[in-house]
Formats: C-alpha cells, structure tokens, sequence
C-alpha cells in the first residue's frame, strides 16, 4: 500500500519535470521552425510547431539583402561582448583583490565603497544625463559596454574565489620580493581561474543580451546591436499590426517579416545555445557559491 | 636619556605609515579604475539627484540649471495619479513574481531531489536552465509569436477547442498573467538550481532514519526537505522586499514594446521614467519619482537586511 503511494507520487514528479522542461524548449522549437517556414504559409495559417514548406528562403533573404545590417549588428554585439568581458574581468579581478588583500588597511573602505552601490542608486535619469551631457557615451562603441565594467556582485563572486586561494601561497612570494602587482598577474590570476571563466561568462553573458545601453544611448543605426536590431524591428512590426498600416500596407510588404523575425531569434540565441553546455557548469557553480555562501 | 636613543614614537609611526602608503599604492592603482567606474556610474548619478531641485535645461546640465526649489515636487503631488500607478504597478509585479518564482522553484527543486535517474536530472535541468540565458527582447519576439491574435499558436489553439481568441496585447490585466508566467518560465529553473543545491547539502541520514521509522515519501518531503529549504525561502524573500520598487524595463520593453493598451498595468516606474524623461524629455516629475525610488529603495533595502539579520545573523549582507 505504501509502497504504490509513493510510486504514484514519484510518476508524479518525473511528470511535472518533464512537462516544465518541455514547456521551456517549445518556444525555441516554435522560433526554430517559424524561421524554416515560407512567409506565405505563416500568413495563411498562423505560427506552427512544426516548420511550414520547408525553406531556407527567410535566411537567405536576411543574408542577401539584409546581409550588411545583419553582420554589421553582428559584428557589433560580438566586439561589445568581446571588449566589455575583457575589460570588466581585468576592472573587477583587480578590485576584487585589492578588496581581499591581507594586511591591507583600507580594503574594509574599498569594499565598502564598492557595497554601498549595491544599496543605493541615483536611478536611471542622473546616470542618463551624466553619461550623454558630461561623459559623452551616447552614439560611442564604449557607450555600449564602460558603463557595466564594475558588477559588485560579480566582484564579490571573485573576492570569494581569491579567499580560497591559501594565503601561504601569497606569503612566500612576498618573502621572495613579489610587489602587489607580480602577485595579483602571475599568481592570483592564475590560481583564481575558475572564478575568472565564471565572472567572464556571467559578463559576456550580460552584454551579449544588453538591451538597456544601446536603448539609452544609441541613435545611429551603426552602432546597433543585434539584441536592439531585434526590438527596432518587433516594435515597428508591432506598430504595423497595431494601426491601421497593416491592413493598408499588408499586402505590400515584401520582406518576409514574419519568418524573419524568428531568423533573428535564432540568430541571437545560437552563440549561447553552442556554448551553452559548456557554460552551464560554472555559471551554475557561480549561482551556487553567489547565493547559498555568498 | 633613551628618547635620543630611540626616534620618538610618534616620528617612527608616521614614517611606518609612509612605508605602508608607498606599499599600499600598488593596490590603490590595482582598484582604480573599479573605484574610477564607480565614481562616473554609480555615485556621481547620486549626486545627480539634486537634478530633483533644479528646473533642468539642456545648456545647464544637472549641475548649472537654475535651482528650482520644491517646484517639482509641487509638480509630483499634483500629478499623484501616476506616480501612485507607477508605484503599485511596480510593486505588483514584483510581489507577484517572487511568490509564483519561489512557489516553482521550490517546488522543481523538491521534485528535482525526489528523482534517482541521474541522466533524466542532467538533462530537464539543463533544459530548465536555458532560458535564465535568454533576453527579454528575444523571449518578447518569441511570445508575440504565440500570443498574436490572428496567427497565434495560443489562438488558434483557443480557436480548435471552439473558445473566442483573446486579443491578448490589449487586455491590460490579462497581460499581468503573461508577464508572471512568462517570469517563471524564464527564472524558475535558475531559482531551482539554488535550492536543488540546499538540498545537495542535506545530511542523508536523516532520510535514512525517517524511512526506518516507517515515513511515506510525502512525509519525507513535508516533514524534512520543505523544512530544510525554509531557511533559505525566507532569507531569499526577505532580500528580495530590498528590490521591491525596482523594475525591469527591458522585460516590459521587450515583452510589451510599451504598447499603450498595456501601460495601465506595466507602466512600472522605471518604464514611466523612461517615457517621460528620456523620451518626451520632462525631466522635472521624472526626477521627483527617481529621487523617491531611490531612497525608499534604500529604506527597503534597509529594512531587508535587518530582518534577514534578525531571521539568520550569518545570512546578513553587511
């Protein structure tokens, strides 16, 4: 008897995972096929799970004509991400060894100069006006990732991966004449790499999906990303479905919208989507040590 | 006789604090530029809220716009409507997001823990996982696809089953359940990774024991896991209440692209302030509300850590 309630039970919860593990894969299911499906068919018969006359025709549309927006938005979220990971690493590990440094008096200061952010904030509007009138970031590539070179959170994350290292270690380079500097490139670095790839990855990450920089601060088409291309386009989508422009100019337009679309949902998830078995591992160590011993 | 022998204490400090200076210096360089991105990003917008007694103009900037006294906060109370929309719709969707996100994440991670396929664990929880990593801009592009009144998957569905489609983007209320499902659906395999991990930690033999005495799976999990997590529900809840009054304007832009049928119920203040300010440029309002944002989001935060303090002293965040 008690047996067969428990038995019940767990089918119940094998059931419920499996269902909200699905429930998470159906949208992208869903995108991949919208974007092998023909224009025509979508607008006869709505989205389907399953790929409608199979085509290739939304990508190579999006790569012929559209090709230089494309790879330029392209080109654009990959320097983003690869300059602002690199920098922020470097920015954040520094800090976070300074803030983790034996002996050193005023670490309780920097550390706390770095927490008092996380507690209080000026709000979007000063930052805003700050960053285009007295900084001048607006329309800059640098605009587009300077601004997130520090995340206290992340600091944090790598102060606690530099306290594992054993302080003997430390100490015997200092006996051997090592300056902060040699220490911190030649021996923190190093012995603090697992939480170098997990900061990196959690930064990479960020600007890879940032949205809120290029909205406040981009207006040339140039300097797009892809992740901005993406709702210049759905709100101009949603904008022609909205008004009365849909059933006026419905019939004329002649880019494949629809499909094209989920082409660029494809497009802006396949780099994480590759990655992602490989990411998986730190980020969710980085989750664990953030939250449960952070 | 022995102070000539010896420098005097208070020269010999000064000079050990200089040593300390000179070896300290490689450590303030080594934090500058944190300290640097700090100052132009983080503290310097603080001081930008004195933005709130200016009458702001674009020559002047923050600092040279003529002092405007209580002006704009005259200008706050008077169009109190919006700034109260503003708040409750914030705090709403907040509220409703930590207790559907907790209520799922706990409730995975509860089921995560009672499976024994090893392999069937790895795989559901990568694919849970998976959409944490994906922009609001992408899932907003997605659910239009499924949420769309005439070509919709949700519609037609609607539609086989004989029910009326639903003209989802403009249903103001009905949307709040697209946004809190459309959260789960994004955080809850992240939340349950968190606490799957308490659970890791949980002593077996504890188990062994209950199952020895004759406990049911239920009552192994009422009566040892749930409570195991308890700790860390409440002391994740309790910090959450410091983010109360903090939205995510790129899950409303991306989700709703600030569509004007939905503003009643995602017109978060982060969105308002948007709007009004950085895209209609009135600075005046938008700065009472940032200026009122930020310091009850102190207090929340406050507020937050003190009862996390009192709940678990360790779990304290400063």
């Amino acid at each position: 008897m008690a047996i067969r309630e428990n038995r019940t039970l767990l089918i119940f919860f094998y059931v419920f995972i499996g269902v909200f593990a699905a429930i998470c894969l159906i949208p992208f299911i869903l995108a991949v096929s919208g974007s092998l499906s023909s224009e025509a068919k979508i607008a006869a018969n709505g989205y389907s799970f399953l790929p409608q006359g199979l085509t290739l025709d939304t990508y190579k549309f999006m790569f012929g004509s559209k090709s230089d927006e494309i790879v330029r938005g392209y080109l654009n979220s990959v320097s983003i991400t690869v300059l602002g990971t690199v920098s922020a690493v470097l920015v954040t590990s520094a800090y976070a060894y300074v803030i983790t440094a034996k002996g050193f008096r005023f670490r309780g200061a920097f550390a706390f100069f770095a927490y008092f952010t996380m507690l209080f904030s000026g709000g979007t509007l000063p930052w805003y006006i700050l960053t285009t009138k007295y900084y001048h970031l607006n329309d800059t590539l640098a605009g587009l990732f300077v601004p997130y070179l520090l995340n206290v959170f992340l600091m944090y994350l790598q102060a606690n991966y530099f306290k594992s290292i054993p302080h003997e270690v430390v100490e015997s380079a200092q006996i051997d004449g090592a300056g902060h500097y040699l220490i911190f490139f030649r021996i923190m670095l190093p012995l603090g790499r697992v939480g170098l790839v997990t900061i990196s990855l959690f930064y990479a990450l960020q600007f890879w999906n940032d949205f809120f920089l290029p909205l406040m601060l981009v207006t040339d088409e140039k300097l797009f990303t892809i992740q901005y291309m993406m709702y210049y386009m759905m709100a101009n989508i949603q904008f022609l479905a909205s008004g009365n422009a849909s059933r006026i100019s419905g019939a004329l337009i002649a880019p494949p919208l629809e499909t094209a679309k989920l082409a660029m949902t494809c497009l802006t998830v396949l780099p994480i989507a590759i990655l992602y078995p490989f990411l998986q591992r730190y980020f969710v160590r980085g989750i664990v040590v953030g939250s449960v011993k952070g | 006789m022995t102070e000539k022998a010896y420098p005097a204490p208070k020269a010999r400090e000064r000079s050990k604090w200089l040593r300390s200076l000179r070896n300290d210096s490689s450590l303030f360089l080594l934090a500058l530029p944190g300290v640097i991105a700090l100052i132009l990003f983080a503290y310097l917008p603080m001081s930008g809220l004195i933005l709130v007694f200016k009458n702001y103009n674009f020559n002047g900037g923050i600092f040279g716009s003529p002092w405007a006294g209580f002006d704009n906060f005259d200008f706050f109370f008077s169009s109190m409507d919006s700034a109260i929309r503003a708040t409750r719709n914030t705090v709403m969707l907040n509220v409703l997001y930590m207790l559907t996100g907790t209520f799922f994440s706990v409730a995975l991670a509860i089921a995560l823990n009672e499976l024994r396929s090893k392999g069937y664990i790895k795989i559901t929880q990568s694919v849970m996982f998976f959409p944490y990593f994906i922009s609001w801009i992408v899932i907003g592009a997605i659910l239009f696809s499924l949420l769309d009144f005439e070509k919709g998957i949700v519609n037609r569905m609607l539609e086989g089953i004989g029910l009326q489609p639903v003209d989802w983007y403009a249903h103001p209320w009905l949307f709040v359940v697209v946004l809190v499902l459309a959260n789960i659906w994004k955080s809850a395999g992240h939340g349950a990774i968190i606490y799957y991990a308490v659970l890791q930690g949980v002593d077996t033999s504890y188990y062994e024991a209950a199952r020895i005495d004759g406990a049911s799976r239920w009552q192994l999990i009422t009566k040892i896991t749930l409570p195991m997590l308890i700790p860390s529900i409440i002391l994740l809840t309790l910090l959450g209440i410091g983010g109360m009054l903090k939205g995510d304007l790129s899950m409303i832009m991306g989700v709703t692209f600030l569509n004007p049928l939905l503003l009643p119920t995602t017109d978060i203040i982060d969105v308002f302030v948007y709007r009004t300010a950085i895209r209609s440029g009135e600075f005046g309002f938008a700065s009472a509300i940032t200026l009122y944002q930020s310091v009850f989001g102190l207090v929340l935060v406050l507020v937050a850590n003190k009862l996390a303090g009192w709940y678990d002293r360790d779990s304290k965040l400063f």
